[in-house]
C-alpha cells in the first residue's frame, strides 16, 4: 500500500530507503595497522530461526557458511542467520516450515561486531572467561558467554588469511557500552576501531 | 654516600651505566637501574629502615627478599611497599612509615619499656571492660595501628584482569620451574611460568659461576620458547577447585596490577625454599641477616651489608655466604659451625645495630653483621590449598608433600634436594608428566564440548607418576637457641610470648596462631610458621610432627583490593533515542541497567502539556516477548490469572501474573498479532525474569506445548504518544492503518508503517490515562520516528515527557506499579484485581494459593489516598498508623503532587479495616508529624470512568 504523507512531512516520504541507525555512535580513535580491528556490523540482517533441535545443520555450537550467509547454531533448536537482507530472505523462504518453526527478525534487536586479528583472542581473554584456544574454540565454533558482563552470542569465523575473527552479538541496548569495553580491552594490543 | 657499593660483581643485576637518584626520608640516595630500594639504601649505608609493629624497635633488612618483614616503607602515596622487592626508580620519595616524629627517634619505642606487660591478648584483656568505653579505647588504639599512610585523594589507578586456560601453570621460575616449563612446552603444552621475582633463576641468581651458567642456559631456552608465557614479578596467590589459579601480575605496561584467573589443566609447584631465621636474644637487631640476604646484597646488587661479619652456618649456603663475604673484602670475624657443635646465644649492641655476638662457648665476637644459615621452610601453601597436609621430616628439618595429587605436581626444593643435574632431571620429568596429563584433560574437554575441535581416537591413558624421588639432605634442626628472641618479626611476637600463651592453655597451634597473631602478618607465615611450631612443640614437650602445623590458605602472598577488583564493568543500556535525549537537556535516571530520561527540566509542565495537547515518551525498556506457536493461548492461560483462550487477532488483554504463592510477579498486556503469533509486554524491570518464568513452564511442566518465546525488548524502540491530540499526530505519519476509534479501539493492536518505517506495532494502550498510541518501531529507525513525531506535531504542541511525568500521570490514573505499590508479600487480591483471577480455569500459576487468598479477609488492600491538606505530599514509605497509637496499619507506596488536580495524591497499602472508601487514615511523616488522609472510592484520582483513554 502506498504511504500518503502530509505535505509538511514530505521529506520522510522522499526517503527511498531508510538509514539504519547503529547503536554504536562513537568509536575510539587510535590503534595501529598491526593491531586487531573492531568493526561495527550491527546493520547486517540477523534472523533467528527456531525449530526442533535436529531440524537442520549446523548443530548447536557450530557455524556453517550458506552461500554468502552465515548460519550459527547458537542454542539447541535455535539458529541465527547473518548476512545481507536478500540472502537471509532467500534462506527463510526456502525453509521447511512443516513443523513448529518460528522466524524472528533480530536485525534491530542485536548489535553485532567483528573482532579480528592475531591478537583478537588476547583481547577476548580480558573480558570473557571462555577458553579461546584453537582446540576449544576453533573457527566455526559458536558460543554464548558473558563478555564484559553482557550476555553475548559469539561465532568464530576466521579471516581468509587465517587470522582469528569473532562475530560478537549482544542486545542492541548494550551496543555502545560493549563496543567501548572491547575497544578498551584491546588498547594494549593497538586495537583499531573501524 | 655510596661507600658501601662494591666493585662490579660477576653476577650483578644493576646497570652501572644508568645511575638513578631518589630520596630516603628526604635525603638523597644514589643507585643504579636494577637496584631494589633495599640494595640502594644498603649501598648508601642505611641500616635501619623500619620500626617494629608493637614495640617500635629499630629494624634492618633480615631476608632481603619479598618476604622481608622489616622492609616496609612508604613510596610517595603508596603505603606498605616491600622495599627489598620493589625496584628503585628515579625521583621516588621513599620514607619510613609508622614512625613519629622520625625513624631515628620514634617516641612509641617507649612501648618496649613495658613489653613484659604487652603480652598476647593484652588489648583484649585490658580494654574489655567497661564495654561502654570501648569506642574511646578504639580511637586511641587506632593511632597505634601499623602501616603507611593512605592518601584518600590519590587518583584511582588502573587495575586489569585477564582469563587464561594454559595447559600447565608452573609456580616458580627457579631452575626446577624453568626445567619443568621447558619439558612441558617441548611436549606441546601451553605453559604459563610464574616467577615471584624480577628475574628467572631462583636461588641460582645469587649463586656461584656454575649456578649462573645453569640459570643463563635455562633462561635463554625459556625466553625463546613459543610455548611458554613468562610472568615476572607475579605470584600464584591461590589454587582453588579444578586448578582455578589466581595469579597477580604486579608489573605490567598498562596496569599497576593485573589479576589473571587461570584455569590450569595442571599445576606444577616449584616455589623453592625460604630460608628460616633463627630465634635467639637480639635476633631482630639491624645487621642480623640470613645467608640468602647477604648473598643477594653482595652478588646481585654489589651492596656491602656490613664490614665485619660473624657467620653462623649449618649448611652449604652458610658456607657459601662466608666465602662470598670474604671474597668481597668483608672481614670474617668468626664462622660458627653448628655441624661441629657451635651455636650463638645473643646478639649484642645498641638498638640500631648489632655490635657483637655472644657464642655458646661464652665468648663474644665484635661484628656489625651476623649471618645465620639454619635451614629452610618449604612454602607449601599451594599444596595446602590443593588439599594436602604436608608432613615434617626430621632428617631435612622441613615439611614435604604428603601425597601426590593428580593435577598438582611438586618439584624442586619442595620435593627434595640434590645436585643441579638431579633437580633438573626431576623437574623435566615433572614437566613431561604435567604435559601428558594436560593432554588427557584437553581430550576430555574437547570430546565433551559441542563447539570444540573434533577429537579422534580413544581417550589416552592417564600418565602414571614414575618420577624418581629426589634425595633429602640432612639439615640439623635449629629453631631456637638457648635464649628467647623474636619469632614473628611482622607481628612482634617473641618465643616468650608463645611459651606464655601455651601455658595459658592456647596449646593447639591453630589457637596459638589466632591468640598471639604469630604467622598472621604480611610474611604470611613463610618465615615464622616452622619456628612457631617448634617453640610450641618444645613448650609442650612434643615433636613438631605431633604438634602439626597451621593450614596455609589463600592468598600465598598478600594481594591488594585493587587487584581483586580488577577492571570495573558496569554495563548500561540505552535506547536508540538516547542521542536526542542528551541533546535536549534531559535529566536521566538509572533504572536497573537502563539510562532513562527522567525529565527535560519541568516534569509538571510535561504532564500539563500531555493532558492538554500531546506528549511523547521513550518507553523502550518495556519488556517485549515474541510468542509463536499453536499453544500460545495455553501458555498465556498458565502464566496469567485471567483467560486467554479466545483473544481475537488484533486484540489486546491486560493480565497479572502470580508466583506459586499467589504473590504478584508482573503485569502487562499481550496482543494477538496473528493466528499463532502474540506479543507480550512486561514491566521494564521484569523483562528478564518473565522470560525465564515462561521458559521454565515450557521446559519443565509443559514440554509438549509448541511455543517459542523470544525476547525482543530492544528490537523495538517503544514510543508512547499520549494526549487528546495523539490520534491527530499519529495519523499524520501513518497511512496504512485506520486509526478511527471505531476501527482501532482501546485495547487493540495493529501492524503498520510509521513515518515510512514498516513493520511497526501500534497499540491502543497507555499508562497515562490519556488517549494514547504506543508505537513499537524497529530500533534501527527509532530515532527517525521520534524526530518525525516531533516535527509532524509541532503545531499540535507535541513535547517529550520523561519518566517522572509518566509516573505522575499513572498515579493520577491510579495504575499500580508491581514492585513499588506491591511487594514480595502482596497477593493478587490485594491489588483490587480480584476480578481478573479466574478460578474456573483448569490451572494457572498460583491458583491453589489464590483460591485461599480470595477468601482471606486479612490481606491488605492497595487503595488510593488523598491527604486532608492537599499541599502535603507524604514521602513514599510513610507509615499509616491507628490514630493515637503507633500500631501500623499500612504505608504510602506512591505519592506525588498532581499538576492536573493541583493536590497531593497517593497510593498505599492499608489493612482491610481501613480500606473502605471514606476511611480516615493517620499518616506519620518522616518529620514525625501526623497528618490525616482519606481512602478514595477509586484507584484513579483522575478520570475514573476512563473516558479520556478511550478517546
Amino acid at each position: 500500500m502506498p504511504i500518503s504523507i502530509p505535505k509538511e512531512n514530505a521529506s520522510v516520504a522522499d526517503q527511498a530507503s531508510l538509514t539504519f541507525e547503529s547503536p554504536v555512535l562513537t568509536k575510539p580513535k587510535g590503534g595501529s595497522d598491526s593491531g586487531p580491528t573492531l568493526e561495527d556490523l550491527s546493520g547486517l540482517t540477523k534472523t533467528v530461526i527456531r525449530a526442533e533441535p535436529n531440524a537442520m545443520d549446523p548443530p548447536f555450537g557450530q557455524a556453517l557458511a550458506v552461500g554468502d550467509m552465515l548460519l550459527c547454531g547458537q542454542r539447541p533448536g535455535e539458529w541465527l542467520a547473518v548476512g545481507e537482507a536478500s540472502d537471509c530472505a532467500a534462506f527463510v523462504d526456502g525453509l521447511d516450515r512443516s513443523g513448529h518453526v518460528s522466524v524472528i527478525d533480530h536485525t534491530h534487536s542485536r548489535a553485532m561486531f567483528r573482532l579480528s586479528g592475531s591478537a583478537a583472542p588476547k583481547v577476548l581473554e580480558k573480558i570473557c572467561s571462555l577458553d579461546w584456544s584453537d582446540a576449544m574454540t576453533p573457527t566455526g565454533a559458536v558460543v554464548s558467554a558473558s563478555v564484559a558482563k553482557v550476555t553475548c552470542d559469539i561465532a568464530r569465523v576466521d579471516s581468509d588469511d587465517g587470522a582469528p575473527a569473532y562475530l560478537i552479538a549482544c542486545d542492541r541496548s548494550f551496543g555502545q557500552y560493549l563496543f567501548d569495553a572491547i575497544a578498551d580491552a584491546g588498547t594494549e594490543f593497538d586495537l583499531r576501531a573501524l | 654516600m655510596t661507600a658501601n657499593r662494591l666493585p662490579a660483581q660477576p653476577g650483578e643485576y644493576i646497570d652501572r651505566s644508568k645511575p638513578i637518584s631518589f630520596t630516603w626520608n628526604g635525603e638523597p640516595i644514589q643507585g643504579f637501574e636494577g637496584d631494589t630500594i633495599a640494595s640502594a639504601l644498603t649501598a648508601n649505608g642505611v641500616r635501619v629502615v623500619a620500626r617494629s609493629m608493637k614495640y617500635h624497635r629499630p629494624r634492618g633488612y633480615l631476608t632481603n627478599d619479598f618476604w622481608d618483614p622489616n622492609s616496609f616503607v612508604q613510596v610517595g602515596d603508596d603505603p606498605n611497599v616491600r622495599s627489598a622487592h620493589r625496584l628503585a626508580e628515579a625521583n621516588m620519595a621513599v620514607e619510613a612509615q609508622n614512625v613519629w616524629p622520625s625513624l631515628e627517634r620514634d617516641i612509641r619505642a617507649a612501648n618496649g619499656l613495658v613489653s613484659r606487660f604487652l603480652t598476647a591478648g593484652f588489648y583484649y584483656k585490658t580494654f574489655i571492660k567497661p564495654q561502654r568505653l570501648w569506642p574511646a579505647y578504639a580511637k586511641v588504639l587506632s593511632t597505634f595501628a601499623p602501616g603507611g599512610t593512605v592518601d584518600l585523594d590519590t587518583p584511582h589507578r588502573y587495575h586489569d584482569k585477564r582469563y587464561a586456560h594454559p595447559d600447565v601453570v608452573v609456580a616458580g621460575g627457579g631452575p626446577a620451574g624453568m626445567a619443568a616449563a621447558l619439558a612441558a612446552a617441548d611436549e606441546g603444552a601451553s605453559v604459563m611460568l610464574v616467577e615471584h621475582g624480577h628475574q628467572l633463576g631462583g636461588h641460582l641468581l645469587w649463586g656461584d659461576v656454575n649456578d649462573r651458567m645453569l640459570a643463563d642456559e635455562l633462561r635463554s631456552r625459556v625466553e625463546s620458547h613459543d610455548g611458554i608465557e613468562v610472568l615476572l614479578d607475579s605470584t600464584v596467590t591461590g589454587r582453588y577447585d579444578d586448578n582455578w589459579t589466581a595469579i597477580v601480575q604486579r608489573s605490567h605496561p598498562i596496569a599497576v596490577e593485573r589479576l589473571i584467573k587461570a584455569r590450569a589443566k595442571m599445576l606444577v609447584v616449584a616455589a623453592g625454599l625460604i630460608e628460616r631465621p633463627y630465634v635467639f636474644a637480639g635476633n631482630d637487631k639491624p645487621g642480623v641477616m640470613t645467608s640468602g640476604a647477604v648473598r643477594r646484597f653482595v652478588n646481585m646488587y654489589a651492596a656491602r651489608p656490613g664490614t665485619r661479619a660473624v657467620v653462623f652456618t649449618s649448611n652449604d649456603d652458610g658456607d657459601a655466604a662466608a666465602e662470598d663475604l670474604a671474597r668481597v673484602g668483608i672481614e670474617l670475624a668468626r664462622v660458627v659451625d653448628a655441624r661441629t657443635g657451635g651455636n650463638i646465644v645473643a646478639a649484642k649492641g645498641g638498638a640500631k645495630s648489632v655490635e657483637g655476638v655472644e657464642l655458646a662457648d661464652g665468648s663474644t665476637v665484635d661484628c656489625d653483621l651476623l649471618v645465620t644459615a639454619v635451614g629452610w621452610t618449604a612454602p607449601t601453601s599451594l599444596l595446602n590449598m590443593s588439599g594436602d597436609r604436608p608432613v615434617y621430616d626430621e632428617l631435612a628439618a622441613r615439611f614435604f608433600p604428603s601425597r601426590d595429587i593428580d593435577t598438582v605436581l611438586t618439584t624442586g626444593g619442595m620435593a627434595g634436594d640434590g645436585s643441579h643435574e638431579e633437580l633438573v632431571a626431576h623437574a623435566t620429568a615433572t614437566g613431561r608428566l604435567a604435559a601428558g596429563r594436560a593432554a588427557v584433560t584437553t581430550h576430555r574437554l574437547q570430546a565433551a564440548t559441542a563447539r570444540a575441535a573434533a577429537v579422534s581416537g580413544a581417550e589416552p591413558a592417564w600418565p602414571s607418576d614414575d618420577r624418581s624421588a629426589l634425595p633429602r639432605h640432612p639439615q640439623r634442626e635449629l629453631f631456637r637457641s638457648t635464649t628467647h628472641g623474636i619469632v614473628d618479626y611482622s607481628e612482634d611476637v617473641g618465643s616468650k610470648d608463645l611459651v606464655a600463651a601455651a601455658k595459658e592453655g592456647y596449646d593447639s597451634v591453630e589457637l596459638l596462631k589466632r591468640y598471639t597473631t604469630a604467622t598472621m602478618g604480611p610474611s604470611q607465615g613463610k618465615l615464622e610458621t616452622v619456628n612457631t611450631v617448634a617453640v610450641l612443640a618444645e613448650a609442650r614437650g612434643e615433636t613438631i610432627e605431633e604438634v602439626g602445623t597451621t593450614v596455609w590458605r589463600p592468598p600465598y602472598a598478600p594481594i591488594t583490593l585493587g587487584a581483586l577488583g580488577g577492571r570495573v564493568f558496569e554495563p548500561v543500556r540505552v535506547s536508540s533515542i538516547q542521542p536526542w535525549h542528551e541533546a535536549n537537556g534531559v535529566t536521566t535516571i538509572l533504572a536497573g541497567q537502563w539510562i532513562r530520561p527522567e525529565h527535560y527540566g519541568d516534569p509538571a509542565a510535561e504532564v500539563r502539556n500531555t493532558r492538554e495537547n500531546v506528549g511523547i515518551t521513550d518507553v523502550t525498556p518495556l519488556g517485549k516477548l515474541d510468542l509463536q506457536g499453536p499453544d500460545v493461548p495455553k501458555l498465556l492461560s498458565q502464566l496469567y490469572t485471567n483467560k486467554w483462550m479466545k483473544l481475537g487477532v488484533g486484540n489486546v488483554r491486560y493480565g497479572i501474573m502470580c508466583a506459586e504463592d499467589g504473590v504478584v510477579l508482573d503485569d502487562g498486556v499481550t496482543g494477538r498479532l496473528g493466528d499463532e503469533h502474540y506479543l507480550m509486554t512486561t514491566t521494564s524491570s521484569g523483562a528478564g525474569a518473565i522470560w525465564e518464568w515462561a521458559e521454565n513452564w515450557l521446559q519443565t511442566e509443559h514440554p509438549e506445548w509448541q511455543v517459542h518465546v523470544t525476547p525482543v525488548t530492544t528490537g523495538f524502540t517503544s514510543i508512547n504518544v499520549a494526549g487528546p491530540k495523539s490520534r491527530e499526530l499519529v495519523s499524520r505519519l501513518v497511512d496504512d492503518v485506520d486509526l478511527s476509534p471505531e476501527a482501532f479501539a482501546y485495547m487493540q493492536v495493529r501492524t503498520g508503517t510509521v513515518a515510512g518505517v514498516p513493520n511497526c506495532f501500534m497499540w491502543r494502550i497507555g499508562f497515562t490515562g490519556e488517549l494514547s498510541f504506543e508505537l513499537h518501531v524497529p530500533s534501527g529507525h527509532g530515532l527517525h520516528v521520534w524526530e518525525s513525531l516531533l516535527e509532524a506535531g509541532a503545531d499540535l504542541g507535541v513535547k517529550a515527557f520523561g519518566l517522572e511525568a509518566q509516573r505522575i500521570m499513572r498515579l493520577e490514573k491510579g495504575h499500580f506499579i508491581v514492585g513499588q505499590d506491591t511487594d514480595g508479600l502482596t497477593k493478587a487480591p490485594s491489588t483490587g484485581m480480584g476480578a481478573l483471577i479466574k478460578l474456573d480455569k483448569d490451572d494457572f500459576a498460583g491458583k491453589p494459593e489464590l483460591e485461599w487468598a480470595l477468601q482471606d479477609q486479612s490481606l491488605p488492600h492497595v487503595v488510593a489516598i488523598q491527604t486532608t491538606d492537599p499541599r502535603i505530599v507524604p514521602e513514599e514509605a510513610s507509615q499509616i498508623v491507628r490514630a493515637g497509637t503507633n500500631e501500623i496499619l499500612g504505608r504510602i507506596t506512591s505519592s506525588r503532587m498532581s499538576p492536573t488536580l493541583n493536590r497531593s495524591i497517593c497510593l498505599g497499602q492499608v489493612a482491610p479495616e481501613v480500606a473502605a472508601a471514606g476511611s480516615e487514615l493517620t499518616v506519620v511523616l518522616t518529620t514525625g508529624e501526623r497528618i490525616t488522609a482519606r481512602v478514595m472510592e477509586h484507584h484513579a484520582h483522575f478520570d475514573p470512568e476512563g473516558e479520556r483513554l478511550r478517546g
